[in-house]
This record gives C-alpha cells, structure tokens and sequence, in this order.
C-alpha cells in the first residue's frame, strides 16, 4: 500500500493542468477501490435493487399487495395522455424558480451582507446571530409549516390579509391558496423563505475560505463593495453554488411534504406537482403500477438533469484548475 | 487561522465524534430486538385513531376496562395512531407479521373494501349472526360493512363492524337567527330565504371549507334533494350507469354555483380547511354549518358565547351519512377470538349509552338512558333517518382518489372559474374510469 | 479576525444603522411563524376557538403539552428520534468519507459516473422507494425496526455527503498526502491522520445537516416504524390529525415540542458552520 501511494504521486505537486491530468489518467490509483466497497454494497441493497423493482412495477397493473398484473407500456401510454401529469411538470418549473433560483441569488447576497459587511463592520456575534435565525425555517417540521401557513395565509383572520387591510392595502388581499391565481405563487413563496437559510449557511462558510488579501487588493485597486463582491466572492465560492444549485433543483423536482400539507395539490390541481401526483396513485388510489409509472419518469429527468448539472460543474473545475 | 486552538477543537470534535459512534452502535444493537409478543391469548394488540376525549375514544377506554375485567390474565394493549398512518399504510402493515389483532379502519370500497379483497380482512359472516351484531346493526347501516368478491360494498360478506353512525346535518346559531328573526326552515325554500335574508343584512350565512370535504358534501346535499334511492344505489353501488348530465346531479351543481352567485358562500371560501370552517363558526362569525355529527362534541365542548342547535337539510329524505368507522380484524391476527370478544362489548348497552353520552351517535343505546337533550335529539335524527332507509353515504365513495376529484371540482365552482356542465364533466370522467378498472 | 480587515476609506454612517434594521425587521418576519406556534400552544382550546388562531393566549396555559407528552409517551419519541437521527448522521458521514476518499482524492476513473451512482439516492423521488424497500425489509425481518430507517437514511444522507465532500477532497493539497506518503502512512492512516482531521469543519457541518435532516424526516419513518414504541416526533405528531378533526392548540404544543430539540440541537451546532462546510484545505 505504501509503495503504491509512493510510486503513484510525483514527488513535487504539478499544478500544471496537463501534468496533473496526465497524472489521473495513466495513474488511476485502484488501491482506492477497496474504500468505494461499503458504500456500493449499501447503495446497491438501498437504491438500485429498489429502483430496478420500481421500474418492472411500471410495467404492471397493480394495487401494491397481491400479484401484479404484466401490461407492458399502458401506463406510460396513459401517462402521455393525462393532463394532471403535464400540469404537474408546468407547475414543477415555477418551483423550481422558487426552492433553487431565488433562494441561491437571495442567498449569495444576504451571506455577502452579512459575512462583508455585518460580520466585519458590526461583528461576527451579530452576524451569526442572524444566519441562525434565516436557517430556522429549515429546522421546523414540515407538517407544522404547513398549519402554521394556513393560519398566516387564511383568507378571513389570517395575519397577511388582517395587515394588508391595516396599512390600507385592503384590496391587496387575496384568496392566498384557495384562488387557483394565487395558490402557486403563495406556494412558492413559502418555498423561499423555507429554503433560504440552506444557501446562506452554505455561502457564508464558503466565504471563510476568501483570502483577506485578495480583499485588501481589491480595494486598493479601488474596488467598490459591490465589485469586489461578483468579481472575488463569487468566483471563488463556485463550488458552493454548484452545490446548492445541484441539490435544490433536485428537492425541488422531488418536493412532496410542503404541497402535501398546505394545498394537496389544489385548489382544481393548480399546485399538483410529479411526487404528489405519484402519492396520489400510489397511496389513495391503490395504483402502484400507475404510481411507478410517474415515478419512474420522474426520475429520468432528475438523473438527466443532475448529469448535465454535474458536466457543467466538472468542467468549470477543470478550467478553474489550470 | 490559529493553528492551537483549531487543534483543541478538532480533539474535542473528537471526543464528540467518538460518543456519538458508540450511541449509534448502541442504537443498532437495540434495534434488532424488537420484541414479538405473539398469539397466546394473553395480550390482544388494538389500535384505533380516535382522541382519548372524543365520544368513540371515551367508550372504547371504557369497553377495553370491561374487557380485561371479563377476562383475567388477557392484557389490551393500546396503542393510538395517526389517521394518515393507517389510511396510507394499513395495506403494507396488515400484510405483515407486525399489524395488530384488531383495529379500527375506513370503511368504503377504496379503504375496508380494498383490504378485504385482497384478502387481509377476516370474514366476520358467522360472528356477526352467531353474536347478533347482524340483528343490532340496521341494513342501510350495515351496508358499509359488508362487501362482495369486488370489494364493493353492500355486499354479502361482513368485513367489519361499526359501533357509531353519522350523517350530515345543519348546524345553526340560535342568536344570529332569533336577530334577524328567523325560524328554522322546514323546505329548502325556506332555507334559501333564510339565507337571503342574511345576505340582504351583509352577514355570509355558510361557513364552508373549500379545500376539504364539506363543499362536496353540501354540492352531495342538494343533488339528493332530487334523488330517489334507486339513484344512490346507482352512484354507489354501481348498480346502473349513473347519468352526470341526469337531473340530480345536475341540479346540485347549478345549485351550488348559485349559492355562491348569490352570496351564501363565501367566494375565498375555496382555500378553507374544515378545522377553519368549524372554528369559524363556533366564533360565531357565520350562522350556518352545514357538515357531519363528528362536529357535535366539540362544539358542545367549545361553544359558549352563543345558543345553538341542529336540524336536518330541510326537504331531504336522503341525506349523507352512514355507518361509522369499523372494528376489523386482520387476517394475520394471532387472537382472534379475544378480537370478537372485544367487539362484542362495544356493542354493549353500557359502551353505546356512553357514545351517547359523550356526544357520538350510537347504534344500539337505549335512548332513555341518554342524558342530554340535545345528544338525545341527535340520535333521534340518526335513527329517523336510519329506519327511513335515509342514509346516502359520500359522495367521494364510489372510486378511489375520487375526494381530490370531487374537492377540486368543488372549487372550480366556488372560484366560479368552471362552470356547472364542465365540472360535471371534469367528475364524471374518473367515475367511469374507475367503473372500467373494476369492469363494471 | 475582524481587527485584520482594514476599515474601508467611506464613510457611511448611515449605512450600519439602515443596514441593522432592514435586517432585523426581514428576520423577525422569517421568524413569524415560530411566534405563532408559540402562541397557540399555551392556549386553551375554548381561547382558540372564540379567538381564533393569531390572538394573544389569556395565560400560560401548559396542559396542551403537558397532555401530549403522555399522550404519545413523548420521552420515548425523543430518544427514538435522537438514536435514529445521531446513528444514520454518524454512519452517513463515514460512508461519505469513505466514498469520497476514493472518488476525490483517489481521482477514480469515471469520476463523474460514480458520482451520479451515489447522487442516485438523492435523485429518486421517495414514494418510488416505499414498495421494493417494503417487501425487500420484509424479506431480511427488518420490516418495522428502527434499524430499517436507519440503513435507508443513511444511503440518502450519504449521497449529498458523498456528493460535497467528493468535490471538497478535489481541492485537498497533494502536498500533505504525499508527505504523509513519504512518512511511510498507508491509504488507511492518511485517511484517519491527514484527510478526516484537516475536514473536521466540513464534517461537522454535514453532521448537523444531516442530524436535522434526519430529525425531520416525515414519510420513511411513517411507513416503516409502524408500532408506536418506534417511532419518531414526526409521526407523533401525525396522531393529532384525525379522520375529520384536527386539534389546533394540542397540534401546536405538539408542534413546540417537536420544534425545540432541533431548534436546541441546531443552536448547539451552530458555531461548527461558521467554521465552513469546504473550510478543509490548508493555507
């Protein structure tokens, strides 16, 4: 073992680009297999056995106990011609925008604020002080986010439409999940201020890795906050917004809890989303194989979108690497 | 960085680290000793998901007392579920080896019927003569009970057994109705000016929950004020083919849009949960509620700012109601006789006189024994309804998934973005889906 | 730290009282939820009905929780949440260390292609899991333990570990590998000496992210903890929705329960994330 880590590491690290690929690619270390072995063994039993029954689910008529029923590919057939499926992958888009795009621009900019300039200027108490309290939302259970939201968006005695009618905004107030208009954007808005404090724990430990002297050269340069900002801080906590963009575009695709306790998927199906409609199929109306159906194409986007996510990112490494 | 101080960290991490791991390997060898306390006639595993305060939850407390009492040596063990646990899963738990000896469960094609054809439910067929429950329990009542080869109700087999009805009825606020002079109505024109007369005085009469059941059920309400039984029997019982465009289905959902055309329901009513609906009401910001008797303890519990009382749809022969949740007994319960023998005392004249009681409607009570007027008058209305052969069951019943259908529907009307003939469309396409699945 | 950061050359005095308040007012609001559940779990549930939800509650009125606590025997759902939630945080960590040991700094062949592998877990969306993991825990009697949550959690949790640590072992310095290599340490030492110690910020960041993640977990538990003594917050939780009736001032006690802990443990480990989630490599 010894020899071979030895041997397989030029004594002096090339941070050429081509020295260090040619490096990976002649030297492929497969000592290094040998720790990749718990974690197939788990994945394998967990995940690809589970996935492959889902996908042979798919093709039979089932109500999830018994012995199902081979159909081949009625259901996908079905599902091309169900309107509630495309509903739900319309809807699915707009929650995307809400749970991984807004969260990660709102996110760089309040942990830029608060690393740059709460931490700096006021102090890092206060700043942390603060991170704590946007990550909060993360912590509370998704059953009671969804009571609690019910009662802040109620169109009679809810908070939001008692203080817009108490400023004087009284025509402002709306329906908030009960009118098809509103329901998805009231979704969506909740989906934010769930989801911010994910990102903003993520940049600012990002942050932390920012060299102060890039800082103090910028701003002898001349840099103004904002520049040194999008020009530094940004580059080099790229990772971090892969990494929140990666793993929030997919909770997004795979967002149940949330739709299930505030709106079921209504009012008239303006909020179903894939995983709700899967559950639907699955758990209310006994049709597993349905269910597996919608599951399973679900999954292909994810996994194709995660690839092209991964490529990206993989590839900007790669570049920033040189 | 200081270097120092980060390595005094990383050693208290550390030491963090590694009383964690030995939790976790405590935690797995913890695990793996689940203890199985199997069929020897000692102990009988029961589940239901009622609150230890509601009418069904006081009597059963009280059944399991009696049924330890009547026989030494056997233990109940309790244990109180979520509704959504059991809804969602009581397929997988029940085809296992981990499920009770006996439980209470949905009735309906999708719930009991489901489980009892495919065979995870006992049949109770001899129990229910040979204890009587048969003669006790009324037919209209028994019909979701017992279930045929399909799963469908109304048939031959019993399955379960209900100890407690429900049905829909009008909830009013006496005071709201003594100030505008109003008396109950008795025709479903007098209900409607009833209502008018609120509208005329800015006051929104119904308080409806859009989001959930209620809506449906009013919608359910006013198409069986044109329905004979035979067109009940057709909706759920698949007996014909049910005509969506057909007068009575029809003229609810006309009805309905009118009621909310001419302001007896308010238009952001779509978004509203019951438990708003309810709580709404017994704030006395609406004068009516039109919904089931499971609101009756609680608002004779919470109400205490105002006079209340209850009356039947006015006009209706049939209304929405039925048997209440059933007693069931898996197929892999390991004590089955002492599963009888419980279902047996929940059938008692003691257990059901303390539904009564307590605010639930029994099936079996001796209605001098019931106390309070008003508990007395709910139960008269239950059994009027019951010889009457009254019951018209939910309108969600009749297919799987089909209350999503149904709420959404619902809303389409209230938000008046659906018109009648469309919503009507829009339902009756899963409904003949459904009758194709089964191959009806 | 901050007394290194030169002071920047405008003024702007305004600026820190301005900047103070907009931020304080937009974290009360992130808040606002939480003062609600406060609110209405120490209400009677007459106050709830007459009043209505957002009103403030007559007195401190503690029987809602007291009640729930033995109603669902909360001592139990505790440690049952905190065994679950500590073993799969511990045990996902260590997979993820190992599989990104091999993959980030192993520089594996098809890289991307096992990466993908293990991000499948995240990927697949969880009710398509519930019926093969079913009957396959079935098959292996695990149905209805905690160990059966434990194993499943675990793979998924250590998907995102795998996947942000792969990508943090990247960027480790090969100086330290090699001279660990040149010390004469084989792969397995430089693991434990060299990588785990320099990535503790990382790890313990995961840890708490995992630990909440795991705590919150709703829809695995509800299926496969099926008899009462297993089960977790959530679930508990779950008991206070019935057929056709919710309680709102018990849901809310409940809900306060179930908050505090992990609002406790988050505030617990909470400085661990300043310390930064790629906070690994060495100046």
């Amino acid at each position: 073992m010894v020899n071979t880590l030895t041997r397989a590491r030029p004594a002096a690290a090339g941070r050429g680009r081509s020295r260090r690929d040619r490096a990976r690619r002649s030297r492929t270390d497969r000592g290094y297999l040998v720790f990749l072995i718990p974690g197939l063994l788990l994945f394998l039993a967990v995940i690809v056995v589970p996935l492959l029954m889902n996908i042979g689910i798919s093709f039979t008529r089932w109500q999830g106990i018994g012995t199902p029923e081979w159909i081949g590919l009625e259901n996908y057939d079905r599902l091309l011609h169900d309107a509630n499926f495309w509903t739900s992958f319309r809807n699915i888009i707009f929650i995307i925008l809400a749970m991984a795009v807004l969260p990660t621009l709102l996110g760089l900019f309040l942990a830029a604020v608060l690393f740059d300039y709460v931490a700096k200027r006021i102090g890092p108490r206060t700043a942390s002080v603060f991170r704590s309290g946007l990550y909060l939302p993360q912590v509370l259970p998704v059953a009671v986010t969804g009571i609690v939201w019910g009662w802040i968006l109620h169109p009679g005695y809810g908070a939001l439409n008692q203080i817009l009618d108490r400023i004087g905004l009284g025509s402002l107030a709306h329906n908030w999940l009960g009118d098809p208009k509103y329901a998805l954007w009231s979704v969506m808005a909740v989906m934010v201020w769930f989801q911010l404090g994910y990102p903003i724990v993520m940049f600012m430990s990002g942050l932390q890795r920012v060299d102060p002297e890039l800082y103090e050269a910028a701003d002898l340069d001349g840099a103004g906050w904002w520049q040194r900002f999008t020009r530094i801080a940004v580059h080099l906590i790229k990772p971090e917004i892969y990494v929140v963009l990666v793993t929030t575009t997919i909770a997004a695709l795979k967002i149940f809890g949330q739709i299930f306790v505030l709106t079921r998927g209504g009012p008239g199906n303006s909020t179903l989303v894939p995983s709700y409609f899967a559950y639907q199929n699955f758990f209310e109306k006994a049709n597993a194989g349905y269910g597996s159906a919608i599951a399973t194409v679900l999954t292909v986007i994810i996994v194709a979108l995660t690839y092209v996510f991964l490529r990206l990112q993989t590839r900007d490494e790669r570049r920033d690497g040189s | 960085m200081n270097r120092s101080s980060k390595t005094g960290a990383t050693r208290k991490t550390g030491a963090v680290a590694t009383a964690l791991v030995a939790v976790a390997a405590l935690g797995l060898s913890a695990c793996g000793a689940d203890a199985d306390d199997s069929g020897d006639g000692k102990s009988l595993r029961l589940w239901h998901f009622e609150g230890a305060n509601s009418a069904m939850g006081l009597a059963w407390a009280e059944a399991i007392k009696q049924f330890e009492a009547s026989h030494p040596g056997v233990k109940v063990t309790y244990e109180e579920k979520g509704f959504e646990q059991i809804r969602q899963n009581a397929g997988m738990i029940l085809n296992s080896d981990q499920g009770p000896d006996i439980l209470e469960y949905n009735k309906g094609n999708a719930s009991a019927g489901l489980l009892s054809k495919q065979g995870l439910l006992t049949d109770l067929t001899a129990e229910a003569g040979k204890r009587g429950w048969d003669k006790a329990i009324s037919p209209s009542v028994a019909t979701t009970s017992k279930y045929d080869q399909a799963g469908i109700m109304g048939g031959d087999k019993w399955y379960g057994v209900p100890n407690y009805g429900e049905y829909v009825m009008v909830y009013y606020n006496q005071d709201l109705f003594d100030k505008y002079q109003l008396k109950v109505p008795t025709t479903l024109a007098e209900f409607e000016s009833v209502m008018d007369t609120f509208v005329q005085n800015k006051v929104t009469p119904l308080s409806v929950g859009g989001a959930e059941y209620p809506a449906q059920q009013i919608f359910y309400e006013l198409a069986l004020s044109k329905a004979n039984r035979s067109f009940v029997d057709d909706y759920q019982l698949y007996k014909n083919k049910v005509n969506f465009t057909g007068p009575e289905l029809t003229y609810g959902a006309n009805t309905f849009a009118d009621w909310v055309r001419k302001g007896y329901l308010g238009k952001d009513s779509a978004g509203i949960k019951a438990e708003d609906m309810g709580v709404a009401f017994s704030q006395g910001k609406y004068p009516i509620l039109i919904s089931g008797s499971w609101w009756f303890g609680r608002f004779s519990d919470e109400i205490k700012n105002f006079k209340w009382g209850t009356f039947l749809f006015p006009g209706n022969t049939l209304q929405p109601g039925s048997g209440g949740n059933l007693w069931v007994v898996p197929t892999s319960s390991k004590n089955k006789q002492l599963a009888y023998d419980f279902i047996d005392i929940t059938m008692k004249p003691e257990i059901q006189n303390l539904l009564g009681n307590s605010g639930g409607v029994p099936l079996a009570a001796d209605p001098a024994a019931i106390s309070n007027p008003k508990a007395k008058e709910l139960i008269e209305n239950f059994n009027k309804l019951n010889s009457s052969d009254g019951l018209a069951f939910y309108p969600d019943w009749p297919a799987p998934g089909y209350y999503d259908v149904l709420v959404a529907g619902m809303q389409n009307l209230i938000n008046g973005s659906k018109k009648p003939e469309q919503v009507l469309d829009e339902i009756a396409k899963p409904y003949n889906d459904n009758l194709a699945s089964i191959g009806k | 730290m901050a007394s290194t950061v030169k002071q920047s050359r405008r003024p702007g005095w305004l600026t820190r009282p301005v900047v103070l308040v907009v931020l304080t007012a937009f974290t009360l609001l992130v808040l606002a939820p939480f003062l609600v559940v406060a609110l209405n779990a120490f209400k009677t549930p007459a106050e709830y009905a007459s009043n209505g939800p957002l009103s403030l509650p007559g007195g401190l009125h503690l029987q809602g929780i007291v009640d729930f606590w033995y109603r669902v025997d909360f001592g139990e759902k505790l440690w049952n949440s905190f065994l679950i939630s500590a073993s799969v945080a511990v045990l996902a960590i260590v997979i993820s260390v190992l599989n990104a040991y091999a993959i980030g700094i192993g520089r594996l062949r098809g890289r991307l292609a096992f990466l993908m592998f293990f991000l499948l877990a995240n990927l697949l969306p969880q009710e398509a899991l519930v019926y093969p993991l079913y009957y396959l825990s079935k098959l292996v009697g695990l149905y209805n333990t905690r160990l059966a949550v434990i194993i499943i959690l675990t793979a998924i949790q250590a998907a995102f570990g795998t996947y942000l640590l792969s990508s943090v072992f990247r960027d480790f310095p090969r100086q330290l590998l090699e001279a660990a290599a040149l010390d004469g340490a084989g792969k397995w030492r430089v693991l434990w000496r060299v990588v785990v110690p320099t990535n503790w910020p990382t790890l313990s960041v995961l840890f708490t992210f995992f630990f909440i993640w795991t705590w919150n977990e709703f829809f695995l538990p509800l299926i496969f903890l099926i008899s009462n003594d297993n089960q977790t917050v959530p679930v508990a939780l779950g008991v206070l929705q019935g057929d056709r009736m919710m309680d709102a001032t018990t849901t809310s006690a409940s809900a306060l329960l179930g908050i505090v802990p992990a609002v406790l443990f988050f505030l617990i480990f909470q400085r661990t994330l300043t310390r930064g989630v790629m906070a690994g490599a060495v100046k």
